[in-house]
């Protein structure tokens, strides 16, 4: 949008030099800029050159229609006000004029006061749609930086208070009593758990799922597995439990995006670590039939009962792990979200006291997509593992 | 194997830097800061660091990701493997849709998000220096044949 500079900019596109001039005695040039079309193909090239605020159009001209002249204006910018002058002030022309768009209509023929008062409530319009033009964009530059906002204001204070936490236990291995050295356990635990709750809310509110269809590649499960199963690996120490893979090789690929399609296999492995006793086995899983690519995490923990499953993952529910650890509940959502964008499916299966399995389906990538993998491997040969 | 290695941290963060300083002095590395881009790529230029361990998000920009694409340019520092930390490892993949989590900014690299558990960071810093000394080995000798 063109910012104009204060005074609002009125073109009047009308065939009737009386009109014009009418309109341009009426408004006078103190207040105003004013520009006048005598057809609608010039009135549209003025739209362009000119950024009005406000357009008066005649809907009975030589050459294009009014309506076309509506049109076009609403094609070339939307937040334009529009308002038809009209000598045959029917019902059904200002419907139609409506509906293509116009605010307002002002009936030939019209006295001073009436063309100030629809000027002045045109222009009202038009500021308020700036108005909240603006409001719009400020609140898309705050979503699109809350992340790095959040991740800078908050995050980064916290994990350097947690980097000299972990230096100061480091440091005092030796010297601190058993006592002493569990509560800085604890203040680490703690703030470790913020950290992944900022992790959280920062995924579920930063981010823009849907764009990611765009750059969809072959990804080879036997990566995404190795890597969410990496990154959990220290949580999983910390609690006892051993986390198992098995993933056949023959597993195909799928099309998707792997740092997404990662993200939601460490929330499920997340989940299954913080619902499980301490000292047992968390199992992640891959297999393929009939084109379909599952991706399966078992625990053998609290388990979840029937009558809660829906609500799981629907979002927002929670509930307190073996160890006391808490959430917000949001890891399911994200999952389930990065899972639709891949057209996959997510379900799970639990019985009380048992355990629980989560599965994520996914499409399996066709052949093509195998060779491409094939030559992504050899790249990341490349890197130092 | 530590003895005399060189390491430089980039990092705008001084807590940070302090709290993995710590860690790696204790290991017996001799361990350099910077706290901003221009001034690490001028330590970088004249220190002859065996590692570089590399904050990929200074600032409020990717300033570490620009760091990262010069070093890779110059040959005179493309072969220094680079520890690459971030403070959202898991927003990498939002940040950069569709790239790799593992963005491969540079020949040889590693990436840690902060906080950075200590035996973890020991660990990588000690593999990838390893590996950079098998690459100058096996390069020397590609040079001796030719």
């Amino acid at each position: 949008m063109i910012e104009t500079d204060g005074r609002p900019r009125i073109l009047i596109i009308d065939d009737e030099e009386v009109v014009l001039d009418a309109c341009a005695q009426i408004l006078g040039t103190q207040e105003f800029d004013l520009a006048v079309a005598r057809d609608g193909t010039t009135g549209l090239d003025r739209v362009g050159e000119f950024h009005p605020d406000l357009v008066f159009v005649d809907l009975k001209m030589p050459g294009i229609s009014g309506f076309e002249v509506l049109e076009g204006i609403r094609a070339r910018d939307p937040s334009i006000v529009t308002i038809v002058i009209t000598g045959y002030a029917t019902l059904s022309s200002a419907v139609e004029a409506m509906q293509k768009g116009a605010y307002d209509f002002l009936p030939k023929p019209f006295t001073p006061e009436e063309f100030r008062l629809v000027t002045r409530r045109g222009l009202e319009r038009r500021r308020l749609a700036r108005e909240a033009a603006r409001l719009r964009a400020e609140r898309d530059l705050l979503r699109e930086q809350f992340a790095s906002i959040v991740s800078h204001e908050l995050k980064a204070p916290l994990a350097a208070v947690q980097q000299q936490l972990m230096l100061l236990a480091h440091e005092l291995a030796g010297v601190l009593s058993e006592a002493q050295q569990e509560r800085l356990r604890r203040l680490q635990g703690r703030i470790a758990d913020l950290l992944a709750l900022i992790a959280t809310w920062l995924r579920a509110i930063s981010s823009d799922l849907e764009s990611l269809r765009a750059s969809f590649r072959p990804v080879p499960i036997p990566t995404v597995v190795e890597k969410a199963v990496d990154s959990m690996r220290v949580l999983a120490e910390r609690k006892d439990i051993t986390l198992e893979t098995d993933v056949p090789t023959a597993v195909p690929p799928v099309l998707g995006d792997e740092g997404t399609l990662v993200e939601a296999l460490v929330n499920l492995v997340g989940n299954a670590i913080k619902y499980s006793p301490a000292g047992s086995r968390v199992i992640v899983s891959a297999g393929a039939r009939e084109g379909t690519v599952s991706l399966a995490v078992r625990d053998f923990g609290v388990g979840i009962p029937p009558e809660d499953l829906p609500r799981i993952l629907g979002g927002l529910s929670r509930a307190v792990g073996t160890a006391g650890e808490t959430g917000a509940g949001l890891g399911l959502v994200i999952t389930r979200r990065i899972v639709e964008v891949h057209g996959g499916t997510l379900t799970v299966a639990s019985t009380p006291g048992t355990g629980t399995t989560v599965t994520i389906s996914l499409p399996a990538a066709g052949p093509s997509a195998a060779e491409a993998v094939g030559g992504a491997e050899r790249q990341k040969e490349v890197g130092v593992r | 194997m530590t003895a005399g290695k060189r390491l430089l941290i980039v990092d705008d963060d001084p807590e940070f830097v302090e709290g993995i300083r710590g860690i790696l002095e204790g290991a017996g590395y001799a361990v350099e800061a910077a706290y901003n881009p221009a001034d690490g790529f001028v330590a970088l230029r004249k220190g002859r660091f065996d590692l570089l361990l590399l904050d990929i998000l200074m600032g409020r920009g990717a300033e570490g990701v620009m760091f990262a694409r010069k070093m890779r340019k110059d040959p005179a520092l493309r072969d220094i493997p680079v520890l690459i930390i971030t403070g959202i490892r898991e927003q990498i993949a939002f940040l950069f849709p569709g790239e790799p989590l593992h963005p491969h900014l540079v020949p040889v690299d590693e990436l840690m998000e902060k906080p950075v558990e200590p035996a973890l960071l020991l660990e990588k810093v000690a593999a990838l220096l390893a590996a950079a000394e098998r690459r100058k080995a096996s390069g020397g000798q590609k040079a001796a044949g030719a």
